[in-house]
């Protein structure tokens, strides 16, 4: 599991919800001892795009050494993994290059494992079904707008898992594995625009999580589900920000695992959700409230069955 | 520092011409004044100078989009990320992209774990860190690039 600097470091609550639902479902992963930062991109490619290949390398040679598939809750770690793993392989003399440099740390690499975000290897290794099954409680009658976040799939030529511009798989987990509603909206597949808070244009990043929360406020979106820390940041702590200035979208925020351990039983506290800065209280009584509901209606239709005469 | 060394300016020709990726580039939507076009069109006539100091070649976010579209797998966002790279050469990147490279260079990360909230949440000792191989490394490394920009000038 390649955790990256952003949820170890702020959001280790994230980390608690993703490790609880690894153990439910009884998953084999360890943690890696030597990992570094991917690189991030604007932070350090910017700078210095040797550095910034050769330390992605290392990162991709621990795991050769180790003989491990890599998986990251973080889009952006495994997009930068991915695109320096990408162009090593069909660039030669840059690997060569890199190979120079990692020999005299003992390392190599090769690039031989795969290298995958926890969305598509919770719906491609692991199993819709699988997942299905393991839940107490679906989610039924409830919307959710899915955050897809760019790196997940983009680049494709490096990333290879969904298509970039239609993707499908968040979908088909929220669809079909938690039994929610995923909605189809304007603005689904925009950036999230959290890069802007990391180069000094916070106002910029504020206006671009806007852009998002006014359509799902208007759609009263149940929740907004996310795969990826800093867009976790945009939207659970940047909307916080602005509701402490009044402005209210009152659109609770959620990692892709928090539903599903929420969905297998797990409490707000086990999952690390009592972290999250928007209010998800609202959240919590509908889904209790359409449950209830839902348990209504199937005492109906026993009671009706049982009646043998209309069905 | 010429650009048609980083950039291929056949590429970007055709961009003047064509403008797909607009609809679907978050900044040029969303953000007032952002025209990756008009940066082009000047990094072609060899004005590019006056965009460095400019915010918005800070304002793409690196989304990808234009190159998913784009029909020649280009994109504008190899035009931005040239103009990144030498405003950053020439000291003109944003203060918190210094602050950040500098973390990044000495520890290998860019923030430690947090440790109190780990202990709270009940979560393993973090693995341990790579900082020292990291920063072998990277001895290795601008030891090596400066050998080589010295062989340059002599
Ligand atoms: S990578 Fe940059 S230029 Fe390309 S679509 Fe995204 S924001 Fe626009
Ligand atoms: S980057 Fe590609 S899609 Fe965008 S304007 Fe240029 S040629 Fe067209």
């Amino acid at each position: 599991m390649f955790w990256g600097c952003t949820i170890p470091a702020r959001f280790p609550f994230l980390e608690k919800s993703v490790r609880t639902v690894m153990d439910a479902l009884e998953l084999p992963y360890r943690d890696v001892d030597g990992f570094t930062c991917c690189p991030e991109k604007s932070l350090v490619n910017n700078v210095d795009h040797g550095m910034w290949t050769l330390t992605a390398a290392r990162n991709v040679a621990l795991a050769d050494e180790l003989d491990v598939n890599v998986v990251s809750p973080c889009t952006g770690c495994v997009s930068n993994l991915a695109t320096v793993s990408s162009d090593l392989k069909s660039n030669v003399a840059k690997r060569e290059e890199v190979n120079g440099y990692l020999k005299e740390i003992g390392k190599e690499f090769k690039g031989k494992n795969k290298l995958q975000h926890l969305v598509p290897f919770l719906h491609d290794d692991v199993g819709i079904l699988k997942i299905k099954n393991a839940l107490k409680k679906n989610f039924r009658g409830m919307r959710f707008a899915i955050h897809y976040g760019c790196h997940m799939m983009r680049p494709s030529h490096a990333l290879r898992n969904d298509d970039p511009l239609d993707p499908k798989k968040f979908d088909n987990l929220v669809n079909n594995a938690l039994g929610a509603e995923s909605m189809q909206y304007m603005t689904k597949l925009t950036c999230c625009g959290q890069g802007l808070d990391r180069v000094d244009q916070h106002d910029t990043a504020m206006d671009m999580a806007r852009v998002k929360l006014r359509e799902l406020k208007s759609l009263k979106a149940d929740a907004m589900v996310l795969c990826c820390p800093s867009c976790f940041l945009q939207f659970d702590n940047n909307q916080f920000l602005m509701e402490r200035n009044g402005e209210k979208y009152n659109v609770p925020v959620f990692y892709i695992t928090d539903l599903i351990g929420l969905g297998m039983g797990y409490s707000v506290e086990d999952l690390g959700l009592t972290s999250h800065r928007v209010d998800i209280t609202p959240f919590m009584e509908k889904w209790h409230h359409m449950e209830c509901k839902r348990d209504h209606k199937e005492e109906l239709h026993d009671e009706l069955s049982s009646m043998g005469t209309f069905f | 520092m010429g650009l048609d060394k980083t950039l291929n300016f056949d590429l970007l020709q055709k961009c003047l011409g064509c403008g797909a990726c607009y609809d679907l580039c978050p900044s040029s939507l969303h953000i007032e004044g952002y025209d990756p076009r008009a940066v082009i069109g000047d990094i072609l006539q060899g004005e590019h100078e006056k965009w460095l100091e400019h915010k918005s070649i800070w304002q793409c976010l690196e989304c990808h989009h234009c190159l998913e579209i784009c029909y020649q797998h280009y994109g504008f966002e190899n035009a931005m990320t040239a103009m990144r790279m030498l405003a950053t050469k020439k000291g003109l990147n944003p203060p918190q992209v210094k602050r950040g490279w500098e973390m990044f260079a000495k520890t290998g990360r860019l923030g430690e774990p947090a440790m109190p909230a780990r202990k709270k949440l009940n979560l393993p000792e973090p693995a341990a860190s790579g900082k020292e191989e990291f920063v072998k490394l990277y001895e290795i490394y601008k030891k090596s690039k400066e050998a080589a920009s010295e062989d340059k000038g002599a």
